[in-house]
């Protein structure tokens, strides 16, 4: 670890502030920044800014208490994918009952709550307790995903929530990854006003009017101009 | 492929350059209400299907008697989206009071409306997640010639406005995989239309072209009926509805024909491949153009975005659309041709070339002789003062002059000889008689005015 932080750094720790909170708290930029490169810039949706950066939390999270990188994205990645059958099941399952929004939420997600708290029982019977012992926070914050994810599949269809979740899962795990990466992490405490550089970034994607690069896949017979039907 | 890749309008595009400038919070609000739309429509002279009753809170719905329902009709939210929360009853069941069916036979219960009711009312399809109004409007009834391509539901007409002028437009057909609803990401099928024709063109589902729907028809070349009532009912709602970049959906009554449906705020991309064209060329060619009336809107998407069917469209309107310099042909004496850029010029009279131009064009004898006897006579003025019958008496012999005129144009009054050429303007052979003066010191050597512009129209950029 390198030992030599920023005057501003060094202030916030003499004051109190962990050095892992004021780390992550210079981090979320960068993690936001990330999110909307990959909208604006690449055309991956997700499920907007915020759940995809609280999944990357989580996942950071998970991995710091395992004490490993990998564990991270192990556990993460398999509660963020039972979280989404569950859902998916649970949906299914309430349909017939015709319930309001909000109540028939509240049960999808009491589902999937269970559900979690099974998984970590098997785990614990098959004396795997890697998963167990993380903390609670972190899949608590996995578990509301659920509500994103069935929301959008009301609105805009499985397909469409299966893709945005996929989406959801690709951006967090990339975002992971960075945060993790120990030379960032020495570099934003060396030099944590570099992450105002951000700003910039936005304002630059803010006027961007290219087309995305997803949008080149999407377009492909249009700008090969391949007319598939012979006239 | 990266020249191709400039003319598509992408997200960040539409987003940018032409959602938030044109379509203002107060526009895009009124789109999102259903019901405030059919109101302002209305008043407008649009047609919108009926409404029957709207509820409005816990007590409306409480007080209302289902059995005054018709027997068929839609049940909406009203500020719901994507199609979601809408149900579509078909019919009466037989032989039951207050029962009805859906597209697939399931039963419709008054219980069932209740809770759907409920469900609207407590915002579970709204756009903000806030409480909601249901309504029920009447139900549009197939239209006999799109019975063999949809399913369970009614084909619409997305048509994209721009600057009053309809810019691209798509017909949007329901299928199993979509549910019966014409939404494109639930595997609905798009199909791009001519604009001049109205006449179906390429069709694509999930973004990728089809050939033929899932039953096996060709989905090419179908005629949508009143195709210019249609665009004139597009650029109407444009008007009133105050949304620049307009999306407008209009679907087609067995009885009563066209019918608004929405107003769409933010119009997808999918309309430019089941077109094969990118919308920013269209865009871009309608920006800043004035369109006083409707008519002139629809003329001009009409006699600009029709494709291949374009010709028979400007042989019945008989006019073609040209820009303010175009490459022409002059053939001269001896079928001489030449070609050249000419600058299109409506506040000119005749047309005119110039000096060394005519001669390449075989009539250097005439301007030899038009020239000696001009000087003979002096000054122009003197000219003036004689009889047409005197003028054309004096240049009898010149070689291949028809006649002289008397010009007046910002560079002062001058004494010009006519000779009779052929003009090729796209495409168009035009016989012209044209003036012929020195023009070295202008841009362009030919200048065509009003006398050959008769089966134009011109476009200014």
């Amino acid at each position: 670890m390198s030992t030599e932080y920023s005057q501003l750094v060094n202030v916030a720790l003499a004051y109190g502030v962990p050095l892992n909170t004021v780390t992550l708290i210079l981090m979320l930029p960068i993690v936001v920044t990330i999110i909307t490169f990959f909208r604006q810039v690449i055309g991956i949706k997700a499920f907007g800014i915020y759940t995809p950066a609280m999944i990357t939390f989580a996942f950071f999270s998970i991995g710091a208490q395992a004490g490993d990188f990998s564990k991270g994205i192990k556990y993460g990645t398999s509660i963020f994918i039972m979280v989404i059958l569950i859902g998916t099941l649970s949906r299914i399952l309430m349909k017939r009952f015709r319930l309001l929004y909000l109540p028939r939420m509240a049960i999808v997600i009491t589902l999937v709550a269970l559900a979690t708290l099974a998984v970590l029982m098997i785990g614990g019977f098959f004396k795997r307790t890697g998963l167990a012992g993380v903390e609670i926070f972190p899949i608590l914050i996995m578990i509301t995903l659920v509500e994103k994810f069935v929301s959008t599949q009301i609105e805009k269809g499985s397909r469409i929530a299966i893709i945005l979740s996929l989406e959801t899962l690709i951006i967090s795990l990339i975002s992971y990854s960075i945060i993790r990466w120990q030379p960032l992490i020495s570099f934003v405490q060396q030099y944590p006003w570099t992450i105002l550089l951000t700003i910039l970034i936005n304002i630059f994607l803010g006027h961007w009017t290219g087309l995305r690069l997803m949008e080149y896949f999407r377009f492909k017979d249009l700008i090969s101009g391949k007319n598939v039907l012979k006239k | 492929m990266f020249s191709k890749s400039k003319n598509i309008l992408g997200m960040n595009a539409r987003n940018l350059i032409y959602i938030r400038p044109n379509n203002l919070k107060s526009a895009k609000k009124l789109a999102d209400d259903k019901l405030r739309c059919k109101r302002v429509l209305k008043k407008a002279k649009v047609p919108v299907p009926r409404l029957i009753k709207s509820i409005k809170t816990q007590e409306d719905l409480d007080n209302f008697d289902f059995s005054t329902l018709p027997n068929s009709f839609v049940l909406k939210p009203n500020f719901g989206f994507g199609g979601d929360g809408i149900m579509v009853v078909y019919g009466r069941k037989k032989g039951s009071e207050n029962v009805w069916v859906k597209a697939n036979r399931s039963p419709v219960t008054e219980d069932y409306l209740r809770t759907h009711i409920k469900n609207i009312l407590d915002g579970s399809f709204s756009r903000t997640g806030t409480s909601d109004v249901a309504f029920f409007e009447e139900r549009i009834k197939l239209y006999p010639g799109f019975k063999p391509y949809a399913f369970r539901g009614v084909p619409d007409i997305r048509i994209i406005v721009y600057n009053r002028v309809p810019v691209m437009a798509m017909m949007r057909i329901p299928t199993e995989a979509s549910g019966g609803t014409s939404n494109l990401h639930r595997g609905g099928i798009g199909i791009g239309i001519d604009m001049a024709t109205g006449v179906t063109t390429t069709a694509i589902q999930y973004d990728r072209v089809v050939e033929k729907s899932p039953r096996g028809l060709l989905l090419s070349g179908i005629k949508i009926p009143q195709w210019k009532n249609i665009l004139e009912l597009a650029i109407k709602a444009q008007d009133v509805s105050r949304l620049g970049y307009l999306g407008a959906d209009i679907a087609i009554d067995r009885e009563n024909g066209p019918v608004f449906m929405e107003l769409n705020a933010r119009p997808g991309l999918s309309i430019q491949v089941s077109n094969q064209e990118g919308l920013l060329t269209r865009l871009n060619r309608v920006e800043g153009l004035k369109i006083k009336t409707v008519r002139r809107g629809v003329a001009l998407s009409q006699n600009l975005f029709g494709g291949e069917i374009e010709e028979e469209i400007e042989g019945l309107s008989g006019k073609r659309i040209i820009g303010t310099v175009e490459r022409i042909k002059i053939i001269g004496r001896n079928k001489k041709e030449i070609k050249i850029e000419a600058k299109v010029d409506t506040g000119a009279g005749f047309t005119s070339i110039d000096l060394d131009l005519a001669k390449e064009l075989g009539f250097s004898e005439t301007m030899e002789e038009y020239e000696r006897i001009y000087l003979e006579q002096g000054e122009w003025k003197k000219l003036e003062n004689l009889t047409a019958k005197e003028r054309k008496l004096l240049f009898k012999k010149v070689p291949y002059l028809v006649d002289t005129a008397i010009i007046n144009s910002s560079h002062g009054t001058s004494y010009r000889p006519i000779v009779r050429v052929k003009i090729i303007m796209d495409k168009k052979m035009i016989p012209a008689r044209i003036t012929i003066i020195d023009r070295q010191h202008l841009k362009y050597p030919v200048i065509i005015g009003r006398r050959n512009l008769k089966q134009f129209l011109v476009e200014v950029k």
